[in-house]
């Protein structure tokens, strides 16, 4: 909170810190452990800490308007082993504590050539939390830095280029806990080798894991996210947050559009999409998902989507083999199916808001009828063409 | 007997071998420079742009809260409307002659409410704003 207030602008603002959670107490409990208890940071009684904290005169510096220039340090560290270059880089909270690709010059530059776009031109900005946090920018070199940590090739940095001018952070601050996805479509799949086959979304694609944890490092680095207890307060922690959820559809052998020729690019753009929520899980984890002789998976769909949160809304990660059965159950397009998942069958209000909170994927292996689903909701898609 | 004399001879061998092998390394590690002269790299920061930070001065505090205004906000987490009217509460127990008002602030959590922000200006002389949950 102070750091925050800081950024903002007061680095003086007062505050009393009470004992939390406050969520699920009565007024007594609030009263009596709380308005009557004490500033768990200061010791002081609550109350009668803030009133002295509107009563007390302003210092000479709580009146100034001028402006700080930050700097977020040395543009280069070093001369030093890769030993201790590997130590210092963890110590500052500059790595996701997994071993590092140490970004040379030498390695920088070679990412730098796989774009037509200058290293200092600046690709976007990403804040903890918009709107609470201040947004830190970053160039394309910068970004190159962190696509080396990651252990990228070059081949992959026009669709990491393209993640980062999304500008959405894959770390948020909120104690929820939040997931990222991004959904991968167009040539550039086949390009880089991404995996949309088995295990599309495990560890069986050095593009797929390295994309995804370049998000990462970018995020915790150029945009100032993760750091814990200022930028980061998930109360439990993602694992997801490691490499994002990558999702690269599997186009071949989807029986529709794919999602980002719903979202108007062409089939022949190579196009990234970014969601946010909590994540995805088996359909199996579901009481509504049950093997039988004769599926219906878009009902399957429907009662699970009616069981959920509302905040993200729904999303489905269906093997080529569910989809390709969805559309013989009579939907030929996604739209359909996602207007028939959002209607209420009687005149009731429909779970969802729209029926563009309900998002369908399709990525895999067709080996058996198993699908993921979650609570994300669509973000932004971004070209990646544009940054090649 | 027997046994427990090449039990001891093997050992001893084993301790002639080891140690010969470790002055042979150690002699390696001096006539051999890429052993033990480990390169130094420069390496480049990760680290995006910070912006400029634009001080804002604070509003002047009132030197005592007697027959003031002081406002009590919201900004909707669960529970912080139980709390804040508990705060609100204490105020008329324990300092009567403060007139309390509480305020729901509009929209989500990080966003404005510049018809209450214009409010509390024109009539309060301190605000506590609850945040968090």
């Amino acid at each position: 909170m102070e750091q925050n207030a800081a950024k903002k602008g007061m680095p003086n603002l007062r505050f009393t810190f009470v004992k939390s959670p406050v969520w699920g107490k009565t007024a007594e409990q609030l009263r009596k452990d709380v308005v009557e208890g004490t500033d768990p940071i200061t010791g002081k009684p609550v109350m009668q800490e803030i009133v002295a904290e509107l009563t007390t005169p302003l210092q000479d510096e709580d009146k100034n308007s001028r402006t700080i220039q930050q700097s977020a340090g040395p543009d280069h560290f070093g001369p030093d082993t890769a030993e201790n270059l590997q130590k210092l880089f963890q110590e500052k909270g500059m790595t996701d504590y997994l071993p590092i690709v140490l970004p040379t010059e030498e390695k920088v530059d070679l990412m730098l050539k796989a774009t037509s776009h200058k290293p200092d031109e600046i690709v976007g900005k990403i804040s903890p939390t918009p709107g609470v946090y201040e947004y830190w920018s970053y160039t394309v070199k910068q970004v190159a830095v962190n696509a080396v940590m990651a252990g990228a090739d070059p081949q992959y940095f026009p669709v990491i280029l393209a993640i980062a001018a999304a500008g959405k952070e894959s770390l948020s601050s909120s104690d929820n806990s939040f997931a990222e996805a991004v959904v991968i479509n167009g040539p550039i799949r086949d390009e880089i080798g991404l995996n949309y086959g088995i295990g599309a979304l495990g560890p069986f694609s050095h593009a797929n894991a390295t994309i995804g944890r370049a998000y990462t490092l970018l995020s915790i680095n150029a945009g100032n996210c993760g750091k814990v207890g200022e930028t980061y307060m998930g109360v439990i922690g993602n694992p997801a947050n490691y490499t994002n959820i990558v999702i690269a559809e599997n186009e071949k052998e989807s029986p529709w559009k794919s999602f980002s020729v719903r979202k108007g690019f062409k089939p022949e753009d190579s196009v990234v999409s970014i969601f946010e929520g909590w994540g995805v899980i088996s359909a199996k984890n579901s009481v509504y998902a049950v093997w039988q002789k004769d599926m219906n998976f878009a009902q399957e769909l429907k009662n699970i989507f009616n069981d959920q949160d509302q905040l993200f809304g729904g999303v489905a990660v269906l093997s080529p083999a569910v989809a390709n059965y969805v559309k013989e159950e009579g939907y030929d397009t996604v739209e359909k199916l996602t207007d028939w998942l959002y209607k209420s069958p009687d005149d009731s209000k429909p779970h969802f808001r729209s029926p563009a909170q309900i998002n369908i994927l399709v990525t895999g292996s067709s080996n058996n009828l198993y699908w993921d689903y979650g609570g994300m909701r669509y973000v932004k898609s971004v070209s990646v063409d544009k940054w090649r | 007997m027997k046994p427990r004399f090449v039990t001891s001879l093997i050992a001893l061998f084993c301790l002639s071998f080891c140690s010969s092998n470790q002055v042979l390394a150690k002699e390696k590690k001096k006539s051999d420079p890429a052993v033990t002269v480990e390169p130094k790299l420069t390496v480049l920061s990760p680290l995006g742009i910070p912006p400029a930070i634009k001080l804002l001065a604070m509003a002047p505090r009132p030197n005592t809260l007697n027959g003031k205004t002081i406002y009590i906000v919201d900004d909707g987490f669960v529970g912080g409307d139980v709390l804040l009217k508990e705060m609100a509460a204490w105020f008329t127990r324990s300092m009567p002659s403060v007139n309390v008002v509480y305020r729901r602030k509009a929209g989500g959590f990080p966003d404005e409410d510049p018809a209450l922000w214009a409010e509390i200006k024109a009539k309060g002389d301190a605000v506590i704003m609850g945040v968090g949950h």
